[in-house]
């Protein structure tokens, strides 16, 4: 049992106006919210900040994500403002980072791309991988003779329709030798 | 689709040339932050690189 749970009901009588993302946003304009990002992109701290992830290889779209992220957190705008602002902003980092002539990675995959693995490489080249387990060869020729051993020709080994009938018991007109008791109990 | 998600696919599509239709529609078209002046701030930076800062000779 758990006592430091709230109370059900607690979250209908809290007061949750003090939440920045809870009150009206700040910007709501498209250009006025851009404006507002490439302003706080250029300034120093964030610039250095955008260096060290380009330099680590951060995905562009991460990036972007995450200064959105934080301004929706300050309340700056709401997250549909957000999402559409999201392409000029990530626009603006690769011109700059072109223009500082970064290596980066933008990070947007295209999901109609056939991924390319090994093993398809392997296959459209026609590269047999001698690593791979071999299937086990099957015997030339199957071992003959003794109980298990399979039968030399089919054809000789099967049994004929007599040995069938009376191995099935279907012989009923020979005659049954019953056993004469012997002994004194005779 | 979460906002990562939704992030991807916005840029995915500025990349693109896109622009959400009804954005458009609700300023008068009157936008300022187009894939257009996107492409011309990125030829304008090519154009015009910045001027590399001289050295003072008498620091030197």
């Amino acid at each position: 049992m758990r006592f430091e749970a709230p109370i059900p009901g607690a979250n209908l009588v809290a007061d949750t106006r003090n939440y920045p993302w809870h009150r009206p946003p700040d910007l709501t304009d498209y250009d006025e919210a851009v404006a507002y990002m490439i302003d706080r992109i250029t300034q120093e701290e964030q610039a250095e900040l955008l260096y060290s992830l380009l330099e680590i290889k951060t995905p562009v779209t991460a990036i972007v994500s995450g200064l959105l992220m934080q301004a929706i957190a300050k309340g700056k705008f709401q997250i549909d403002l957000a999402i559409l602002i999201a392409g000029p902003v990530a626009r603006y980092i690769q011109i700059w980072a072109d223009d500082e002539e970064y290596n980066y990675e933008m990070g947007i995959n295209n999901p109609d791309r056939i991924r390319m693995t090994p093993t398809l490489l392997k296959v459209a080249l026609g590269i047999i991988d001698d690593d791979a387990p071999e299937q086990e060869a099957m015997p030339a020729a199957m071992p003959a003779g003794g109980l298990m051993g399979a039968p030399e020709d089919p054809v000789e080994g099967q049994a004929s329709e007599d040995e069938q009938a009376a191995m099935l018991g279907m012989m009923a007109d020979e005659p049954v030798e019953e056993e004469q008791p012997d002994g004194p109990l005779a | 689709m979460n906002f990562n998600d939704a992030v991807t696919k916005s840029i995915k599509n500025f990349m693109d040339g896109k622009m959400p239709k009804n954005l458009t529609e609700v300023t008068d078209g009157e936008i300022m932050y187009t894939p257009e002046y996107f492409d011309g701030f990125a030829e304008s930076l090519k154009e015009d690189p910045a001027p590399e800062e001289e050295e003072d000779e008498d620091e030197i």
